[in-house]
């Protein structure tokens, strides 16, 4: 090996390092859990860079990293929270970790939603499935400011009860006057004491009919809800200027170099992973 | 007054650099293929190669590269970072597509987050060039804007004399005016004219195929499909592209202890995209042929104003079924 070894270079694909300080089963083989910086040099710059909608590479350490987005919200700086289902090599390697466990993170990294440019106006969320933790991110991000926001609207589904995350905070934004909050399943998801809709997410949005007026909309969840969802909406009279978006791609640098994440010519790590629905219908479709 | 380096100085130049403490690289015949590698004397580079088979690239991008490695104690993760090894370096006889590949690379590797792997390997070489007095049927620098004799990311260029005799220099930076500064007992000053560049035929008009690709409704065209047929997919044009720059980053080791390592990938691989969820954006071979063509002519130049392509031919040249850039944007002039 001729490779010499110092620590003085600055190293951009070195990630931070984090403790697990709490973790907690969301739905079957989803998992959240709260990191905490262990190099306060790490924390600081976190706090100065986070806004919502950003993403990370979570890792392992003889698995390698994987891309999700930070789950927990800018107002709340002090950790960060990761939502992920169990699937490759890398996430299964998280989810085998406990409490207490080190892990790593590198980020955060891409754009934000601009929630500054949101003060004044009523909000509507639209989510599905594995799909809330980015969403929630925004939600609370807003939740923790509410009086800068109009109206906050949410609507969750999720194939089948058992398949809803965050389902603790799911009952305290139903208890919240302040926040409307639709839940639906897809039909045949539901268990005998479901006491919400049934239906898909598209179909329960168009039934609950927000106005698109001085809204602007947040969609995620898997690409055929999104496609359904952002007919729905157009139809509702929303102008895709005011609806927004989070991509996901593979990515293995997050910072515009290994070159895989591009949709057109779009790069998903550094141009986003948020977009207004008129950025995307600009992508080509086929790149999706 | 312009000053001549002999050939028959080229062994005193090598050694004068080598006590001087750079390492002299250049193309050099390997069993199999030719790259750029360490000499140790003038007569061990091969100057009359069209170019190397394999490009200059991988002297500052290696095909695996240690970054960090990792031990894994109880409560607690030991890194290091890897960097490359500090050692100037004298790169002589590189072909002016090789060099304006590196030039190409500087801002991809250097916009926003600035890759140290690159940059430290980049300060610390000194690209000497020699202007091309020969090309073969797959050289298209001109198609592409450049020239034989084209200085982009050259440090010093040099024009040949007749009958191998030596090279006309020109300092284009101070760096190369540095290293040429070493070796200033070998040159000598005199005026003589260098031997005509060749001519390398346009094979395309670049113009004409950025504006059919830039538009979106060609992003769907059959012609894809039909172009890219019979591409296997080997990556070897990925490889062989002096500026084709994707990467894996990969561990190496197990949970205790181990080598995080940036690899070589291409967009040639269906894994390169593929999701966990099995989708995959980029699923068939010409969804992947046309993400290198648009990527060099459109999306490239769109951020960083140049294209991701020096015209050394090496896809059209090295690959195992005859496809190649060419090849692709000759038929796209024709549409």
């Amino acid at each position: 090996m001729t490779e010499t070894i110092h620590n003085a270079q600055p190293n951009i694909y070195k990630p931070a390092i984090m403790k697990i300080v709490a973790r907690h089963d969301e739905a079957p083989g989803v998992r959240t859990m709260r990191l905490e910086f262990q190099n306060p040099a790490d924390h600081e710059q976190f706090k100065k860079t986070f806004r919502t909608g950003m993403f990370g590479l979570y890792g392992v350490y003889g698995e390698g990293e994987s891309t999700f987005c930070v789950a927990s919200p800018e107002t709340r700086n002090e950790y960060i929270e990761c939502t992920f289902r169990q699937s490759g090599r890398v996430t299964s390697a998280l989810a085998n970790a406990d409490v207490g466990d080190l892990v790593t993170f590198r980020g955060p990294y891409g754009n934000r939603f601009p929630i500054e440019e949101f003060h004044g106006k009523n909000l509507l969320f639209i989510s599905g499935g594995i799909a809330l933790p980015p969403t929630r991110s925004v939600i609370w991000s807003c939740l923790d400011q509410r009086e800068k926001f109009g109206k906050v609207t949410i609507v969750y589904g999720a194939r089948t009860v058992a398949d809803l995350v965050y389902k603790h905070e799911l009952d305290e934004w139903q208890k919240r006057a302040d926040v409307d909050l639709v839940l639906t399943v897809d039909p045949g998801g539901e268990s005998p004491d479901w006491k919400y809709r049934v239906g898909f997410v598209p179909t329960v949005l168009e039934e609950a009919a927000p106005s698109p007026d001085n809204c602007i909309a947040v969609i995620c969840g898997p690409p055929i809800m999104i496609k359904f969802t952002l007919i729905s909406l157009k139809k509702l009279g929303f102008d895709e200027k005011n609806v927004y978006t989070t991509l996901e791609n593979r990515m293995k640098c997050g910072v515009g170099k290994c070159g895989r994440c591009n949709v057109g010519s779009v790069y998903v790590c550094k141009e986003g992973p948020v977009f207004t629905a008129e950025e995307v219908s600009r992508m080509p479709a086929a790149d999706l | 007054m312009t000053r001549i380096l002999f050939s028959d100085k080229l062994d005193n130049c090598v050694a004068k650099w080598r006590s001087a403490g750079l390492t002299v690289i250049g193309p050099v015949q390997g069993e199999s293929l030719s790259s750029y590698a360490t000499v140790e004397k003038g007569t061990d580079l091969h100057l009359g190669l069209v170019l190397p088979d394999r490009s200059l690239k991988e002297l500052f991008f290696p095909q695996t590269e240690p970054m960090l490695s990792y031990t894994i104690k109880k409560n607690e993760i030991e890194t290091a970072d890897f960097t490359p090894p500090s050692a100037p370096r004298i790169i002589f006889g590189a072909r002016p597509c090789d060099a304006s590949g590196l030039a190409i690379d500087d801002p991809l590797f250097g916009w926003d987050y600035k890759d140290e792997y690159w940059f430290q390997r980049r300060n610390e070489s000194v690209i000497v060039t020699i202007a091309c007095t020969k090309a073969d049927d797959f050289c298209l620098c001109t198609s592409l804007k450049l020239a034989p004799d084209s200085t982009k990311g050259s440090d010093v260029l040099l024009r040949s004399l007749d009958k191998n005799r030596g090279w006309l220099v020109e300092e284009l930076t101070d760096r190369g005016r540095e290293a040429f500064a070493i070796i200033s007992e070998y040159l000598q000053e005199g005026s003589e004219p260098a031997l005509p560049t060749v001519e390398v035929p346009e094979k395309f008009n670049l113009d004409t195929c950025v504006t059919w690709l830039q538009n979106p409704e060609n992003f769907d065209s059959k012609f894809w499909k039909e172009i890219s047929m019979r591409c296997i997919g080997c990556a070897s044009c990925t490889y062989l592209c002096p500026t084709c720059h994707c990467f894996d980053i990969q561990d190496e080791g197990d949970t205790y202890s181990g080598i995080r390592r940036k690899n070589w990938d291409s967009c040639s691989f269906a894994l390169f995209t593929m999701h966990t969820s099995g989708h995959n954006p980029r699923s068939t071979q010409s969804a992947r042929w046309r993400q290198r063509i648009m990527h060099k002519f459109n999306y490239f130049p769109g951020k960083f104003s140049v294209n991701s392509c020096s015209g050394c031919g090496r896809c059209s040249r090295q690959c195992p079924v005859d496809m190649g850039i060419t090849e692709t944007l000759q038929e796209i002039s024709k549409l």
